[in-house]
């Protein structure tokens, strides 16, 4: 148990070294009231309200910091504490507007609930209660520091939990307390607002109604809310989530703190993700088309089309002309129901879900994706680590949990993070990191280089690890190409550079080296793999994460969402296996994977295909392709929760129910499992995934009875136990990661292929997507309160280019490629490099796929005025 | 008695310039310490001696130097408090004006006693010319090479940093104090930990005050016993005395520990201004309990003037003639400390406005019956609960008026004037 | 661009002495104070790019303490010891004089911009009370003659 004990009101606690009184207190059950306390932030002991009387101090002592000690006696409730505690709180609420009835924390007040415990129902106060009034003809003083936030500081009881937070734990810098002693004001720094991508925390830690938002602001009382537990979809970072709801509506959604995962500090993309689920462009039932155009029907109506035309096309073609694509977002449960119900029911082997990808799937990519995670690397790790290497990746806006994560470990244990990147981004603001800002599609040059630089150091201890003098001069003839100096020049990044960063990752203990979104994209994927793993072989101790994109992507890719791979990642030979488990025969192992389907599709072998919570017209990078191919089609079946691009395509839509209405799990990028339950009733007519699935199913004649996500989880548990060992219920309670098989390194360095890219004089510039402020891929504009964060989508332009086309911000600019064209306002980004033009993803309106060709490596493109 | 060792040359108009300084035996000490005393013999030379705290607290000044782990890796480093704030208080400004060397040298042998090599001078930022003088007599230690690398060619590196403050009664608590060196607001900061474990940048840190670190130079010279053999058995030494209000002679007195009250302001500071009745006497700066005209053979040392009910604190006494209303006085604290409350812990931000609002009511007639169960009540309720002693500085003076003279706050409230009318008129 | 280069290079230079940089944030508001005379939030933010700290922690600091006004005052800038000792010897019959002297409030400044009249809290001039702080420089044991006389040189001076 504990290291020693204390006695805490007369009942001995165990408490462990450096823990304080208070967490010993709490973690025996015994309650402390707490102000300026918050678990994750430096004791700073100034509320004062968790005074406590212990045996030999002279005066009372704060327990939030004051350490236990072997043998200490300590009352919490001593007349003597009662008395103080009620001076505290008679201090905070002398001036206090007690605006209770108006006041949006109501119910969930700590001050409310303090005072009601300890407070006195009185008050001595005589003179006028001090007013800081920002607006004269209302009685409150509503002041928004932020798009979201409001700040009331008459209600501010000064525990400085919000700053805090601002700096300690999302490591920003805008929100501050200005002047001193009573006057102390809580605002953003002059002229500037609160918008950080963690601001919505302010709002949720403050302890009285101080800090509000816009989103949940008098719209209901907390204590007619039910509350559901929920993960969060919007990235692979899995944080944890709870949904507010009333009368079967969601009002906002707060952290459910995680200490594996979140700790307590969720982005404004999580927080405000959920307005998605009510958004107006939901599909509400389904729909049919007749005559070209889309039609509301009844279930029925719909299933029996479907069930008459899959049928006459079936006798006619095999199931090889169907498909069925999947988006990652989906639970673990959709998705196997939907390979089983492809490859059973429909029998096609057609299926994927990586439908933003360029490349063809190839044997690097099998082994690649095979290993997400090939070292299982999990936040743990994260805290361990000395050194972070962080390759194609705009981490604060695709992992922000983790990246904070990360500023954690650069704040309190001065980590070093390096970033590899051919764009700059927010995660090296104010880190201190070491930016290698490199020439578009350099980075093998840069990842050979440093390795290079690393074993051509006199200093370079080979031993240590475990490489050969032969190996050593094998690299150097593989990559003749790509040594220094040649890399320093081909990349634009400096030799010394270069040496700095080898030396720094020779001295590293730990690393954890991270690719994400960008990478995942790139042309030279697997080579860029590969010559991250020989980054990893210099280095003394050393895990590579790939950073998957979606909130489920691991599980995709775990579940047979891919055309070669059965459930569990399980190959061919599993067939008879799964041809048992289903009772009934199963297509050709290997089918066709995205690109391949929409040759097949083009060239008129398929003609048939379902589409479930997916927009691959919307993110397939040949937008105008995608379109035209799937148009093709005799019958599209869309199973989706909003009139995406791909659903105006369909023939038959049947609307499903968000992640909010539908219980199931999601696999986040460390591989942990989690459970989400339902928080709402399917709005509108719609239906959770695995019911419509079922449902599918039984109508062309082969039924599951697996309606609901625990039925086939079970199946799941059953037939997978050796890589899903853990039971549906387990989930409700915590997350587990799943056991993935261990990767083995082969000795030595991999030897990386290297192709030039091809400069283009007609289309100059390089097209780079991301993500906006406050948006994360395709599917989160359709929530208001990020909409106030970002303004109108833009073509991000870099300041040489923007000086050399005479265009400033706001200017018509018109972006077009060998493929397609679009328009839009500029925005000079200080930050991007020349010759690099930056478009979000996150628009409907600017679609970046629109100028994305098939067959060009790279996106070219050339800017214009309009 | 009147005794001059920090005052010994303090009338000599260039004792501010080095070479006058050097002449009169400037840096004698340090070149000493550098040379023939090891570390662990001068913090014993200083624990012999007896010396405590200027500062406020009193607290060992050898003792609190040995705290420091000097094994550790970390750097050590020591401050200067030259923040002098504390209301009636004006003595180290003397110190800095008159003798700016003997208190630099000061903090170059309070430095290696703690091993440290950088050190900081936190001058109070509206303290101008002591600024200037210390800044003048930074850069000729350094031009002489009584600072900087290798110094008196004994491999010794000590810098010093002069840091002006920016207007902050609460930066001469030692951890605000820190935080203001840090770039930060000035705000107190819980202890534990101490300073002497963690303080500036997290590392060992000693805050010393001017006047306790200009004794350095003397007692390196003459030695901890001789320093002993002044004052009394636990208080030794002499201390400047800051004498201010009602007295024919105000100023700052030298005078050996344990002196009697009465002594310095009839004596030394010449009595009552217009020969008027004494009323009463803050004898250690704003922050301590008042003391009678039947106390004034309370001897000046830290013990006796605890014994009396009050404390010895920065040494600022002011003395209050009959014609003082100690409402208007409490009043006057009372805003002092609500303007410097430095908004940290919640019973100080808020108390001290509400003290303030209360006394100010009653001052101008508004008084309730109630009111002074309430001050009491409150100033309660702020002592000892704070961070750190601001808190508890502003409840004394509301509860030592309150007890000695609460019938002026009872006349107060019932007449709504005062009983005694201050009215001092500038001449 | 307010900031002068030279001052710009003085906080600099004395940014450098410190082991943390962010320490130098005081002194920069000093340097800038003295040649600006107020301070204002782009100069705090010419201060964070030279210091290379936050516009934020130089923002905060400055709103901390009581010698980085915002606004300019009076070229003589007459700040009144309204604490203890002062008050004992008539300091609040020297702020009410000065003020009716010049015709002007508390606080506010005179229409020829060289009065600034405040109450400030103690000096640490408590043995040569009253006293009153004119700019830097510090006016002791005052009496109405001495107050009249200051007041005819600096109108002369203007
Ligand atoms: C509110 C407050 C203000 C203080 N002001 C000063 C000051 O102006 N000068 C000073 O030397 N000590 C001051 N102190 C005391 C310091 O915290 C600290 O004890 C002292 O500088 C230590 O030096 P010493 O041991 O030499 O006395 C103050 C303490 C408090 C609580
Ligand atoms: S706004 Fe809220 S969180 Fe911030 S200091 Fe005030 S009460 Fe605390
Ligand atoms: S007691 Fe007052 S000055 Fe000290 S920390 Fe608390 S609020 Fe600040
Ligand atoms: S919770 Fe301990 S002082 Fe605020």
């Amino acid at each position: 148990m504990g290291d020693f004990n204390i006695t805490v009101n007369g009942k001995t606690v165990p408490a462990v070294k450096g823990q304080t009184v208070l967490q010993a207190a709490l973690a025996a059950g015994i309650d402390i009231p707490v102000f300026c306390w918050h678990p994750q932030l430096v004791p700073v002991g100034a509320c004062r309200i968790c005074l406590v009387e212990i045996e030999k101090f002279p005066k009372l002592q704060v327990a939030c910091a004051t350490p236990a000690a072997d043998g200490m006696v300590v009352m919490t409730e001593s007349p003597k504490v009662v008395k103080a505690r009620q001076g505290v709180l008679e201090f905070i609420l002398a001036h206090h507007p007690l605006d209770c009835p108006t006041c949006d924390k109501g119910g969930e007040c700590d001050l409310q609930d303090v005072t009601f415990k300890y407070g006195l129902d009185y008050s001595r106060l005589q003179e006028p209660k001090h007013r800081n009034i920002v607006d004269e003809n209302s009685t409150f003083d509503d002041l928004q520091i932020g798009p979201e936030i409001i700040r009331n500081q008459n209600r501010c009881i000064h525990c400085y939990r919000c700053t805090r937070i601002v700096d300690e734990a999302c490591f920003e810098d805008d929100l501050g307390a200005y002047q001193r002693g009573y006057h102390t004001e809580i605002l953003p720094p002059p002229h500037r607002e609160i918008r950080n991508l963690y601001s919505g925390n302010v709002v949720e830690y403050c302890p009285v109604g101080a800090l509000t938002n816009d989103d949940w602001r008098y719209k209901v009382r907390v204590w007619l809310t039910k509350q559901a537990k929920s993960v969060c979809t919007h990235c692979p970072d899995g944080c944890n989530l709870t949904h507010w709801t009333f009368h079967n509506k969601i009002f906002r959604a707060t952290s459910r703190p995680n200490e594996n995962i979140d700790r307590g500090f969720i982005c404004d993309i999580g927080r405000y993700g959920y307005q998605q689920v009510a958004s107006s462009d939901r599909l509400k039932q389904p729909m049919i088309k007749k005559n070209g155009e889309l039609i509301e029907a009844t279930w029925e109506e719909a299933l029996n089309l479907i069930k008459t035309q899959v049928s006459e096309l079936k006798s006619k073609l095999s199931g090889n002309a169907f498909f069925g694509l999947i988006g990652e977002t989906s639970t673990n449960e959709e998705i196997y129901s939907f390979q089983r119900f492809l490859r059973r029911v429909i029998g096609t082997s057609h299926i994927d879900s990586r439908i933003n990808r360029k490349r063809r799937l190839t044997f690097g990519e099998e082994v690649t994706s095979r290993a997400i995670a090939p070292d299982h690397v999990s936040y743990q790790d994260i805290d361990k680590a000395d050194t972070f290497v962080v390759y194609a990746s705009d981490l604060h806006s695709e992992n922000p949990i983790t990246a904070l994560r990360i500023k954690r470990g650069v704040r309190y244990r001065d980590a070093k993070i390096i970033i590899i990147n051919s764009r700059s981004t927010h995660l090296g603001v104010r880190t201190g990191a070491t930016n290698l800002l490199h020439k578009p599609g350099t980075g093998l040059a840069v990842l050979t280089g440093i390795v290079d630089a690393a074993v051509s150091s006199t200093t370079f201890d080979k031993s240590a690890v475990g490489l050969s003098d032969q190996q050593i001069s094998e690299f150097k003839q593989a990559h003749t190409e790509l040594l220094l100096p040649k890399a320093a020049a081909m990349s634009g990044v400096g030799e010394s550079d270069l040496r700095a960063v080898a030396d720094s990752l020779v001295r590293s203990s730990n690393v954890v080296i991270f690719c994400g979104a960008d990478f995942s994209r790139y042309p030279y994927r697997d080579e860029e793999l590969l010559a991250l793993d020989n980054l990893r072989r210099i280095c003394k101790s050393a895990k590579l994460a790939v950073l998957p994109e979606s909130s489920n992507s691991v599980g995709a890719e775990l579940l047979g969402a891919y055309p070669n791979q059965y459930p569990g990642g399980k190959g061919s030979d599993a067939k008879s296996k799964f041809e048992d488990l289903w009772r009934g025969p199963l297509p050709d192992f290997s089918g066709k994977d995205m690109i391949g389907i929409l040759e097949a599709i083009n060239e008129d072998e398929i003609e048939c295909g379902f589409i479930f919570n997916a927009d691959p017209v919307r993110v397939f990078p040949d937008g105008n392709y995608a379109d035209a191919v799937l148009e093709k089609l005799k019958l599209l079946v869309v199973v989706d929760s909003f009139m995406t691009e791909t659903a105006r395509l369909a023939d038959v839509i049947l609307p499903l129910s968000t992640f909010a209405e539908t219980e199931g799990t999601r696999t986040n990028w460390e591989g942990r499992i989690q459970y989400t339950q339902s928080a709402i009733k399917p709005m509108f007519d719609s239906k959770p995934g695995c019911e419509i699935l079922e449902l599918l199913a039984d109508r062309l004649g082969v039924s599951f009875g697996q309606g609901r996500p625990s039925e086939v989880y079970g199946e799941l548990n059953k037939s997978l136990g050796d890589v899903l060992p853990v039971r549906y219920e387990m989930f409700k309670s915590e997350g587990a990661i799943y056991d993935r098989p261990k990767h083995q390194p082969k000795p030595g360095f991999n030897r990386v292929a290297y192709n030039a890219i091809p400069s283009d004089r007609e289309y100059p510039n390089f097209l780079t997507v991301g993500n906006a402020d406050h948006h994360r891929g395709p599917n989160t504009e359709r929530n208001p309160s990020l909409l106030k964060f970002t303004g109108d989508p833009f073509v991000g332009l870099s300041e040489i280019d923007a000086k050399e086309l005479m265009i400033s911000d706001g200017d018509l600019v018109k972006v077009e490629s060998r493929t397609g064209k679009v328009v839009g306002n500029a925005r000079v980004i200080a930050e991007l490099p020349g010759k690099v033009v930056f478009l979000p993803e996150n628009f409907r309106e600017l679609r970046p796929n629109l100028l994305m060709g098939l067959k060009e490596k790279f996106d070219h493109v050339k800017v214009t005025k309009m | 008695m009147q005794k001059h060792v920090l005052f010994e040359n303090i009338n000599d108009p260039k004792l501010h310039n080095i070479d006058r300084a050097i002449e009169l035996g400037a840096y004698k000490a340090w070149e000493k310490v550098l040379k023939s005393i090891k570390r662990e013999e001068l913090v014993q030379m200083v624990k012999d001696s007896g010396l405590r705290g200027r500062g406020g607290a009193g607290f060992p000044t050898g003792l609190k130097w040995s705290f420091v782990p000097v094994a550790s890796p970390k750097p050590k480093y020591l401050c200067c408090n030259a923040d002098e704030s504390e209301p009636g208080t004006c003595k180290d400004r003397v110190l800095m004006e008159c003798d700016p060397h003997s208190v630099i040298e000061g903090v170059m042998i309070a430095a290696f006693a703690i091993d440290c090599h950088t050190s900081f001078f936190y001058v109070r930022g509206e303290y101008d010319l002591s600024m200037r003088r210390i800044e003048k007599a930074i850069d000729e230690a350094y031009k002489k090479g009584y600072l900087g690398k290798n110094i008196l060619g004994t491999g010794y590196d000590l810098e010093m940093i002069l840091h002006r403050g920016g207007g902050a009664y609460i930066c001469g608590e030692e951890t605000a104090l820190l935080s203001s060196l840090e770039g930060e607001k000035g705000l107190s900061r819980i202890k534990p930990p101490f300073p002497a474990v963690s303080g500036l940048y997290a590392c060992p840190t000693v805050v010393n005050n001017v006047e306790t670190l200009a004794n350095l130079p003397r007692i390196v010279i003459n030695g901890g016993q001789w320093y002993a053999s002044m004052g009394t058995e636990k208080s030794k030494g002499t201390r400047i005395f800051s004498v201010s209000g009602h007295v024919k002679k105000p100023g700052n007195y030298e005078l050996e520990l344990g002196t009697p009250l009465r002594t310095l302001i009839y004596d030394y500071a010449g009595g009552i201004l217009d020969d008027k009745k004494l009323k009463c006497v803050i004898p250690g700066g704003s922050s301590v309990p008042v003391l009678m005209p039947d106390q004034l053979d309370t001897p000046l040392d830290f013990e006796s003037v605890q014994a009396a009910g009050s404390m010895l604190g920065s040494g600022a006494v002011i003395v209050m003639n009959e014609d003082t209303c100690m409402v208007w006085v409490a009043e006057i604290l009372a805003h002092f400390y609500m303007h410097e409350s430095c908004g940290k812990c919640t019973p100080c931000r808020q108390g001290t406005g509400w003290l303030y609002e209360i006394i100010h009511r009653i001052e101008h007639g508004q008084g309730r019956a109630q009111d002074l169960d309430t001050l009491l009540d409150l100033a309660k309720n702020i002592e000892g609960n704070t961070i750190c002693a601001l808190g508890d500085a502003a409840a004394t003076p509301v509860i030592s008026t309150i007890k000695q003279f609460r019938n002026e706050y009872e006349y107060h409230i019932e007449h709504k004037k005062c009983l005694v009318k201050s009215d001092f008129r500038l001449r | 661009m307010i900031l002068s280069n030279d001052t710009k290079s003085k906080i600099g230079e004395y940014a450098k002495k410190y082991p943390k940089v962010k320490s130098a944030i005081l002194p920069a508001l000093h340097y800038a104070y003295e040649e600006q005379g107020y301070l204002d939030d782009s100069m705090y933010e010419e201060i964070a790019q030279v210091l290379g700290v936050k516009f934020i922690e130089v923002a905060e600091a400055a709103s901390f303490y009581t010698m980085f006004p915002k606004q300019k005052r009076g070229k003589y800038y007459i700040q009144v010891c309204r604490n203890i000792s002062c008050a004992l010897l008539g300091s609040h019959h020297l702020t009410q004089y000065l003020l009716q002297k010049l015709g002007t409030k508390l606080g506010e400044t005179t229409k020829d911009h060289l009065f600034t009249v405040v109450e400030v809290e103690c000096l640490g001039s408590c043995c040569s009370a009253p006293m009153m702080q004119v700019n830097d420089k510090y006016y002791e044991n005052l009496t109405l003659a001495k107050v009249d006389q200051l007041i005819d040189e600096w109108r002369a001076a203007k």
